[in-house]
C-alpha cells in the first residue's frame, strides 16, 4: 500500500498531524497487576503494551543452564503478540520478529540491572503487545524499565527509547529531515531507526536499525532521538515519582 | 480435566482438614470471612479498552486475576452450501404469503456455522495446545453456540459471512481456575461488540458503511423489541460453584478449591421467553485439585505419635476406610449427590438468582 508522505515538505506536518519533533500521547502507569511482582502498562499513541515481571525467583529447572549455579542473575523475555493487536487478525508464536525483539530486549537491559545481586535466580518479563501501531521496540523497552521499577528490582538508570525516521529532504542538498516517534504508517515508507539512551546525560544502550538510509542522515536521526529519549525519561521518571508519592 | 499444576495450593492436610471443616458448617465460614456463600469477588471491569478490535473487555479481580478478550470480525468468502437450492425454494414460498419483513427473518434462520466463531486461551506459562487452555476455550465456545442465535448473525448473504475471531488473554499467572473470569470478560466483550452496518443488499460483494456510529451491535439490544423467535439476546455467562458437604459455594477462591467435594461450571443465559430468572445452557462437572491433595496420616497409623503403623497396604487402607468421617484429612474421591447438583442449578437460575445477578452487573457496566 503506497502511502504519500510527499505533503509533509509542503506545511511541515506529518499525516497525524504533528511536527518533526512531536512525540505521539505517551501514557503510562505501574503496579497495574497485583498478581505479579511488578507491572506496567504503556501507551505510546496507539500501541499498548502490558509488561509483567516474575522474580526474582528460583531458576527454572530444565530452563537450560541460564540462572541455575551462575552467580549472576538472569533475565528471561518473553513478548506475546495479542491476536487482535493488528489491522488484520493474526495468530504468531514464536517467529523471528518476536525472538529478535526479545535478544534486543535481554541484551540491552541485562547490562543495567544489578544482576549479581540475585545469584541462581531468574527475572521473567513478560509482555503482551495489545494493540500495534509503530514504535514496538521503544515501547516494549519502555514498560520494561517501568515494570522492572515497579518491581523493585535494582538498575543503574532508566533506558528509555524512541523512534526515529528520515524523510525525504525538503531542501535539495541535505541529506533527509529526522522525523520523532513514528507510527505504522510512517514506519512502512520511511527508513527509521530505533533509539535508546541511559540516563540524564544520554548514554546509548540501544540503536537498531533494519532499513536502508544515506549515511549522513543517521547523525540527524540519532541527534533527535537522543533528544526525545530525555523527554521520554522525563514522562516515565514523572510516572514513578507520581506513584512513589501515593505512598509518601 | 486433570487439574494441573499450577492450580495447586500448598497446605498442609491439617490445614485442608481445617478449611473443609469451616467451609462445611452451617453457614459455611468462607477463607474471606466477609463473603457469603453466593457472594463473588470484587472486581474491576472495562470495555472498550482496545482502539484494533470489534469489541473488548477487561476484568481485574481483587487477587490479581485478570483477563483481556478481544472480538475481532472479518468478512470471509463462505464455502457454497449444498442446500442453496432448497433455501431458494422456500424463499420463493415465503415471499408469496407473508410479507418481506418475515422472509428475510427466514433467510437469516438456521445459517450459521459453528466454524464461524474461532476462539482462542492464551495463558502464561502454558502452551497453546496444554490440557487446560483447550478445554477453557471448547468449553466457552460450546455454551457460546449452543444458542445458535449468534452464529445467524454473522451471515451476511449466500456468498459472505463474518468470521469471529474472540482471543481470551489471561493476563496474570491462572491462580485460580480462571473459567468464571474468561467466561464473564467474554461475556462483556461480545456485549459491547459492534460490527459495521451493512450497505450492499442480498448476494451482493458486501459493502459496509464506513460511520462507526452507523454499525450495529452484535447482540441487538431487546428494548421493545421482543419476539418469540429470538429467544436469546444476550452471550451465556459460566458461574462456578462448588460442593463442600452439604453446603454450595460459589466463585471459590484456590484455596477452597483444594478442598472442594465437587466442582460444577454452569453455563447459563438470561431467557427472554419466560419473565424472570436465567436458563441453563451447559453443566460440566470439573475435576477439583482436591484430589491431588496429600492425605493425612492420623495419630494411630503414625509411630511418631504412639500409633502402629499398618502392616500392609491392605491393612492401610482397611484403616483409612475406617476414618473416613473422621477429621483427618482425606482426598475427597469426587462423585456429587444428585440432590446436591439440583440444588446449585436452581440457585443459580431462579430469579433473582446467582446467573441473573451476574448477568444484571455485567449488563450495568455496559449501560453505565
Amino acid at each position: 500500500m503506497p502511502l504519500d508522505t510527499s505533503t509533509y515538505s509542503l506545511a511541515l506536518l506529518r499525516l497525524d498531524g504533528r511536527r518533526w519533533n512531536e512525540l505521539r500521547r505517551l501514557h503510562a502507569q505501574i503496579s497495574v497487576q497485583a498478581a505479579a511482582s511488578g507491572s506496567s502498562y504503556l501507551e505510546m499513541g496507539n500501541t499498548k503494551i502490558l509488561c509483567t515481571v516474575s522474580g526474582p525467583s528460583e531458576a527454572r529447572r530444565g530452563a537450560g543452564g541460564g540462572g541455575a549455579g551462575s552467580s549472576e542473575g538472569n533475565l528471561e523475555v518473553d513478548v506475546s503478540f495479542a491476536g487482535f493487536s493488528g489491522v488484520e487478525r493474526r495468530k504468531r508464536r514464536q517467529d523471528k520478529r518476536t525472538t529478535d525483539l526479545s535478544h534486543t530486549l535481554t541484551s540491552s537491559l541485562t547490562p543495567l540491572l544489578h544482576l549479581h545481586l540475585y545469584p541462581h535466580s531468574t527475572i521473567t518479563l513478560t509482555l503482551s503487545i495489545l494493540s500495534q501501531d509503530g514504535s514496538l521496540l521503544a515501547a516494549c523497552i519502555n514498560s520494561a524499565t517501568l515494570a522492572l521499577i515497579d518491581a523493585g528490582v535494582p538498575m543503574t538508570d532508566y533506558l528509555t527509547a524512541v523512534t526515529c525516521a528520515s524523510s525525504p529532504s525538503t531542501s535539495d542538498e541535505e541529506a533527509g529531515d529526522p522525523l520523532l516517534d513514528v507510527n505504522s504508517a510512517e514506519e512502512q515508507e520511511l527508513p527509521f531507526l530505533t533509539l535508546g539512551t541511559v540516563g540524564r546525560e544520554g548514554r546509548v544502550g540501544v540503536c537498531v536499525m533494519e532499513s536502508r538510509v544515506r549515511g549522513e542522515g543517521v547523525e540527524g536521526m540519532v541527534a533527535v532521538g537522543i533528544e526525545g529519549c530525555a523527554r521520554v525519561r522525563e514522562i516515565v521518571d514523572g510516572v514513578v515519582r507520581g506513584y512513589g508519592k501515593r505512598f509518601a | 480435566m486433570a487439574p494441573s499444576q499450577h492450580v495447586q495450593v500448598n497446605l498442609s492436610p491439617a490445614e485442608l482438614s481445617y478449611l473443609r471443616s469451616s467451609l462445611a458448617q452451617s453457614p459455611p465460614i468462607r477463607l474471606d470471612h466477609t463473603k457469603g456463600p453466593k457472594d463473588f469477588r470484587s472486581m474491576r471491569a472495562e470495555y472498550d479498552v482496545l482502539p484494533g478490535a470489534n469489541g473488548s473487555a477487561r476484568i481485574a479481580l481483587d487477587d490479581g486475576l485478570e483477563a483481556l478478550v478481544g472480538v475481532k470480525a472479518e468478512v470471509e468468502k463462505s464455502q457454497r452450501s449444498p442446500r442453496v437450492d432448497e433455501q431458494e425454494h422456500r424463499l420463493t414460498v415465503a415471499a408469496g404469503d407473508m410479507d418481506m419483513q418475515d422472509a428475510d427473518d427466514d433467510d437469516t434462520k438456521a445459517k450459521g456455522q459453528n466454524a464461524w466463531v474461532e476462539m482462542s486461551v492464551e495463558i502464561p506459562g502454558f502452551r497453546d495446545e496444554d490440557a487446560l487452555p483447550v478445554f477453557l476455550a471448547s468449553m466457552l465456545t460450546e455454551s457460546l453456540l449452543a444458542s445458535g442465535g449468534l452464529k445467524d448473525r454473522l451471515y451476511i448473504n449466500r456468498r459472505f459471512h463474518w468470521k469471529l475471531y474472540i482471543d481470551i488473554l489471561l493476563l496474570s499467572p491462572a491462580l485460580s481456575y480462571p473459567l468464571a473470569l474468561l467466561s464473564m470478560t467474554t461475556h462483556l466483550a461480545l456485549l459491547t461488540s459492534r460490527l459495521p452496518a451493512l450497505k450492499s443488499e442480498k448476494d451482493e460483494d458486501p459493502l459496509f458503511d464506513d460511520d462507526w456510529d452507523a454499525s450495529v451491535p452484535l447482540y441487538p439490544k431487546s428494548k421493545g423489541k421482543t419476539k418469540g423467535t429470538q429467544a436469546m439476546d444476550r452471550p451465556p455467562v459460566i458461574v462456578l460453584a462448588m460442593a463442600v458437604d452439604q453446603n454450595i459455594i460459589f466463585d471459590p477462591c484456590k484455596e477452597e478449591l483444594a478442598v472442594a467435594d465437587a466442582v460444577l461450571a454452569v453455563a447459563c443465559t438470561d431467557s427472554t421467553s419466560s419473565p424472570s430468572g436465567a436458563q441453563v445452557i451447559a453443566i460440566r462437572t470439573i475435576d477439583p485439585p482436591s484430589h491431588l491433595t496429600p492425605l493425612g496420616v492420623p495419630n494411630a497409623m503414625n509411630s511418631a505419635t504412639g500409633g502402629v503403623v499398618p502392616a500392609s497396604t491392605a491393612d492401610a487402607i482397611t484403616q483409612r476406610e475406617l476414618l473416613a468421617s473422621s477429621d483427618v484429612w482425606t482426598p475427597p474421591r469426587g462423585g456429587m449427590k444428585r440432590a446436591l447438583v439440583g440444588q446449585i442449578v436452581k440457585a443459580v437460575v431462579e430469579k433473582g438468582g446467582v446467573a441473573e445477578e451476574v448477568i444484571q452487573a455485567l449488563q450495568s457496566i455496559d449501560v453505565g
